[in-house]
């Protein structure tokens, strides 16, 4: 345990902390919900979340379990993808000791803690991968010179012991930040604040790698073919911008019920939207990367994952996606005005929240139907048209859009579920780290520009 | 010359004052550079120097000349970027077969140093583009010179696309001109898109470093300016080197030095007044370069990358080369930016107060940060590389780069290649985890050596390791660099070194306006900013 030398006296601190506690914005119905406040809100999303997952259940059985399972499991990774971007984020704001985050930290903070639990809604699909033998992760059942040569990696018990790894790594780092931070709260120490530097420096490549293998397991490996080193980038893309769109989108919320005033301020939401926007360009650079290569290349044990998510429908999904997830909102959030207007920048980031859960579908849910279409058209000895003819067949023997309901279910399901917990959460305390040292630089932060 | 050094005379005034303790601070802190205290931050300037001490300071370095290691050490450099330039004329006089180049390994040494030199300018770029629009105030110590590495490592980098050709009057043709035979550039290829990346970089990253220098061009020319009119310029003279038992010879030219910097630094200076229009317009433009550089300074290294990736070779295609590159490139441009720094902190009297140990713990950290970055993706392509089941590109890691050919037969004979990238660039930056290893300045210094060697090899490691071994056992070359290369490289170091001494000497080496700003003086609610009270907690 490193100790410092600290160079302002405890009395001198202790004076500053009451200054700011004495602020007029720090009174109590500016940074904390009253007692119960959003449980009707929170029970609603309860509520429509067990809909939803009971619906999806019923689609399982009424449709097909793939269906069902890979739109849950679309769900699941939206759904974990912030409060992962969350850790990540806090984790960066303190090792480059921001002060405008200090404000929205706690958001953050509370996504984060959310982390180690969602991913236990992981363990209905394992669960139901196992019993049936590998439905959505093809790999469980599969043999073949492929599914051979990848079983030191993909076999079931060190999916799930990889699992578990996963799990206590994102456990540990997010309850001793996120612990650090409310203890701050009580005790108003300030080394807590260099004790979670001291956790973020290595809990950063902790989680990078930690991320980078659960989205191989988790997403990369629903086609266990192909292969890309950028996708655990690719999903941390996605991890950190779902991640501030949620905060946007709860802020902007708090700041409806009348909290924060003067505290997050259109000064911070510049800032937060400005980070918003670089991770905007962040996923387009990612993802453009990663599809251009391979598209240039040509390799076809890559082009394949590719193709099946570039034919049919989901042709005009894939372009949707790129209008949706970069072109629109890059165009939208670019001007000053946009970026500091509490009600259009959260109702952007409910846009964009849709639009990564959009991203996610579009990687898993193709598996269900597609994958076997597309390979059904290429068959040999076929025309251009016969190999259309055949993959619309394979296409028709799916639900087709009367099979959406199921998707939107899951989507309900799980999300509604998620916000619940964290609408519970944001409730629970003060919204905002209320000692942290770097607060008086937080709330009077301007951008000059 | 003026009389009195500026600079001496500040340090004159300046010896025995002890640094400013502020009100309530504890004592034993040493001169505050390394406060780890949450609850305030470190000083960004020591020695307790005024606004007005900064500008000495930093006009001193023009005005006085940073001392005798100047002369020798340009003479050294510019003689070895002489032999440089010797190499490039015997190479087109001669033809690349004076390159140990052959029919398998058709990139070698040229290749890897554009891409070498192209990653170092890269932490200029970061510092001044992507720490500003960051707004990490502690850039303004390393910017100016960080910047100008970035003009200097591309014109270096710049060399070697050029001269690779191997018919060097053609090279025009790269350009898409039209052309009395009608032959236009390959538009599919990322050797030509590495044109357009390559020169348009090059072009912002120069505008933006010439438009941060108009303020302090402006500064030095109003100096000399002032010191012409108070009658106390001297003669420019012109000494021979002090030898022992020799007479001092010398002479004085008609005109005054002041004169000289006058008219040159008033031209440079683009007639700016400090007027509060200029101030703003400096302000705005300063800000959109910066949105500008930031996508650039990750176009340039992801398109360099996808002069391989983009291919099939195995070792080469794989998707995560754009920001491993991107970020390989950060971690070698800062090595640099250390490697130069810290000895031109001990060489130039007073640099210690503005570019403090804090600066270079920073830049310590982003070498572990970005160390370890390059080490993930390392790590990712050797995992995928098995993972993919694809045989050719588990084979190119494994028996063209990491097992050594003492172990198997099949090794690779290139492994010292592979385990001095691994050693210099993954395992040397990790020593930064202690906290007295990146406060040493020698440390950081050897660790930043390391680094640079370590870089240059991860770029020999892509591109010989995968070349030298094609399909079929027939094909297989090793490379083996001829003195031309060896000296062609040297020479471009030398060059690097010779502009970044011209800087040193003539230039501005940092931003003096935007040191005062991050300054107790330049805050407005710091006291000493003119602040009624300390109102860091209320508004």
């Amino acid at each position: 345990m490193t100790t410092y030398t600290p160079a302002i006296s405890d009395e001198a601190y202790g004076h500053r902390l009451d200054h700011v506690a004495s602020d007029k914005r720090m009174r109590p119905d500016n940074i904390e919900l009253p007692q119960g406040a959003w449980s009707g809100l929170s029970r609603v999303c309860m509520f429509a979340g067990g809909a939803g997952l009971i619906l999806t259940i019923i689609g399982g059985l009424a449709i097909g379990p793939k269906h069902a399972i890979a739109s849950y499991h679309a769900a699941v990774m939206a759904a974990l993808a912030p409060c992962i971007g969350a850790l990540m984020l806090i984790m960066i704001f303190q090792l480059l000791n921001t002060h405008w985050s200090i404000t929205v930290r706690r958001q953050f903070e509370h996504l984060a803690r959310l982390a180690p639990w969602i991913m236990l809604l992981l363990i209905p699909t394992a669960v139901i991968e196992l019993f049936t033998g590998g439905t959505l992760f093809a790999w469980i059942g599969s043999e073949g010179h492929l599914a051979e040569m990848k079983e030191p990696f993909l076999n079931v018990p060190f999916w799930l012991l990889r699992g578990v790894i996963y799990w206590l790594i994102i456990f540990v780092l997010s309850q001793r930040l996120t612990g650090a931070s409310l203890e701050q709260d009580r005790t108003g120490d300030r080394w807590l604040t260099a004790k979670m530097r001291r956790t973020s420096a290595w809990g950063i490549p902790a989680l990078a790698l930690t991320l980078a293998f659960l989205s191989f397991d988790w997403l990369m490996a629903v086609d266990y073919h192909f292969f890309s080193t950028m996708w655990g980038v690719y999903y941390f893309a996605a991890c950190a911008f779902s991640a501030l769109a949620i905060v946007m989108l709860i802020t902007a919320g708090l700041r409806a019920s009348g909290r924060l005033t003067g505290i997050v301020t259109p000064e911070h939401d510049h800032d937060h939207a400005k980070l918003l926007f670089s991770f905007i360009v962040f996923w387009a650079y990612i993802f453009y990367s990663q599809y251009f290569l391979i598209w240039y290349s040509n390799i076809p044990e890559e082009t394949a994952f590719m193709n099946i998510r570039k034919s049919g429908g989901w042709e005009i999904a894939f372009y949707a996606l790129i209008a949706g997830h970069f072109i629109l909102p890059f165009l939208l959030i670019l001007p000053r005005t946009v970026k500091r207007s509490t009600p259009l920048i959260g109702a952007l980031a409910a846009g964009l929240l849709l639009v990564h859960i959009f991203d996610l579908f579009w990687i898993v849910r193709p598996e269900v139907y597609a994958h076997d279409a597309w390979k059904a058209s290429l068959a040999p000895g076929l025309s251009p048209e016969q190999s259309t003819e055949a993959y619309n067949a394979v296409m028709a023997e799916g639900p087709g859009v009367f099979g959406w309901w199921v998707d939107i279910a899951a989507v309900v399901g799980v999300m509604g579920v998620f916000f619940a917990m964290l609408l519970r959460r944001v409730a629970s305390g003060p919204l905002i780290p209320i000692k942290d040292p770097r607060l008086p630089k937080a709330l009077n932060h301007r951008n000059y520009v | 010359m003026s009389p009195i050094h500026p600079d001496q005379k500040n340090t004159e005034r300046l010896a025995g004052l002890r640094p400013q303790a502020a009100a309530g601070t504890a004592t034993d802190i040493g001169d505050g550079s390394l406060i780890e205290d949450p609850a305030s931050e470190p000083p960004l300037v020591l020695g307790g120097r005024s606004i007005q001490d900064v500008t000495e300071i930093v006009c001193g370095y023009q005005e006085k000349g940073p001392g005798k290691w100047w002369l020798p050490a340009i003479m050294t450099s510019a003689s070895v970027a002489g032999i440089g330039q010797l190499m490039i004329l015997y190479l087109i006089i001669t033809g690349v077969g004076t390159w140990g180049l052959n029919n398998q390994v058709g990139w070698a040494w040229d290749i890897t140093n554009f891409v070498f030199w192209i990653g170092i300018g890269h932490a200029g770029t970061l510092i001044s583009a992507i720490l500003c629009l960051l707004k990490q105030k502690w850039r303004t110590a390393v910017n100016r010179s960080a910047e100008a590495m970035t003009i200097f490592a591309v014109m270096c980098a710049g060399i070697f696309p050029g001269i690779h050709v191997g018919r060097i009057w053609f090279i025009w043709m790269i350009f898409p001109i039209p052309n009395s035979n009608w032959i236009w550039p390959n538009f599919r290829s990322p050797l030509l898109w590495d044109v357009f990346a390559v020169s348009t970089y090059a072009t912002v990253s120069f505008l933006f470093w010439y438009m941060g220098m108009i303020p302090d061009f402006a500064t030095l020319r109003d100096r000399a300016d002032k010191r012409l009119r108070q009658g106390i310029s001297g003669l420019m003279r012109l000494e021979a080197p002090e030898l022992p038992f020799m007479p001092r010879l010398g002479f004085n030219l008609p005109v005054r030095s002041d004169t000289l910097r006058a008219y040159i630094y008033g031209f440079l200076a683009l007639g700016w007044r400090a007027s509060s229009r200029h101030w703003h317009r400096y302000e705005n433009a300063y800000l959109i370069l910066a949105g500008i550089s930031t996508p650039l300074v990750l176009s340039v290294h992801s398109i360099v990358s996808f002069d391989f990736a983009t291919s099939i070779v195995p070792g080469w295609h794989t998707t995560i080369f754009p920001p491993y590159f991107v970020a390989g490139a950060i971690f070698g441009g800062f090595a640099m930016v250390l490697l130069l720094l810290i000895p031109a902190r001990e060489l130039f009297a007073n640099m210690k107060d503005l570019l403090t140990l804090r600066h270079l713990e920073n830049m310590a950290k982003i070498l572990l940060a970005t160390g370890t970055m390059v080490g993930f993706a390392y790590s990712m392509e050797f995992f995928i590389a098995w993972y993919s089941g694809n045989q050719y590109e588990f084979e190119v890691f494994a028996f063209n780069r990491v097992i050594p050919d003492w172990m198997s037969d099949r090794g690779a004979p290139y492994w010292w290649a592979y385990w001095t990238m691994i050693g210099c660039n993954v395992i040397s930056p990790q020593v930064f985890w202690f906290r007295a290893m990146r406060t040493n300045p020698m440390v950081i210094w050897s660790v930043a050596l390391l680094v640079t060697i370590g870089m240059w090899f991860e770029r020999f490691v892509i591109i010989v390791t995968s070349l030298h071994r094609a399909f079929l056992p027939g094909e297989w070359q090793m490379f083996f660099p001829t003195w031309v290369d060896i000296l062609t490289f040297v020479g471009t170091l030398g060059l690097f070194l010779t502009l970044f001494l011209l800087f040193m000497r003539f230039l501005p080496m940092f931003p003096i306006a935007e040191i005062k700003a991050v300054m107790p003086e330049g805050d407005p609610h710091d006291p000493r900013g003119g602040a009624k009270h300390d109102d860091e907690g209320s508004h």
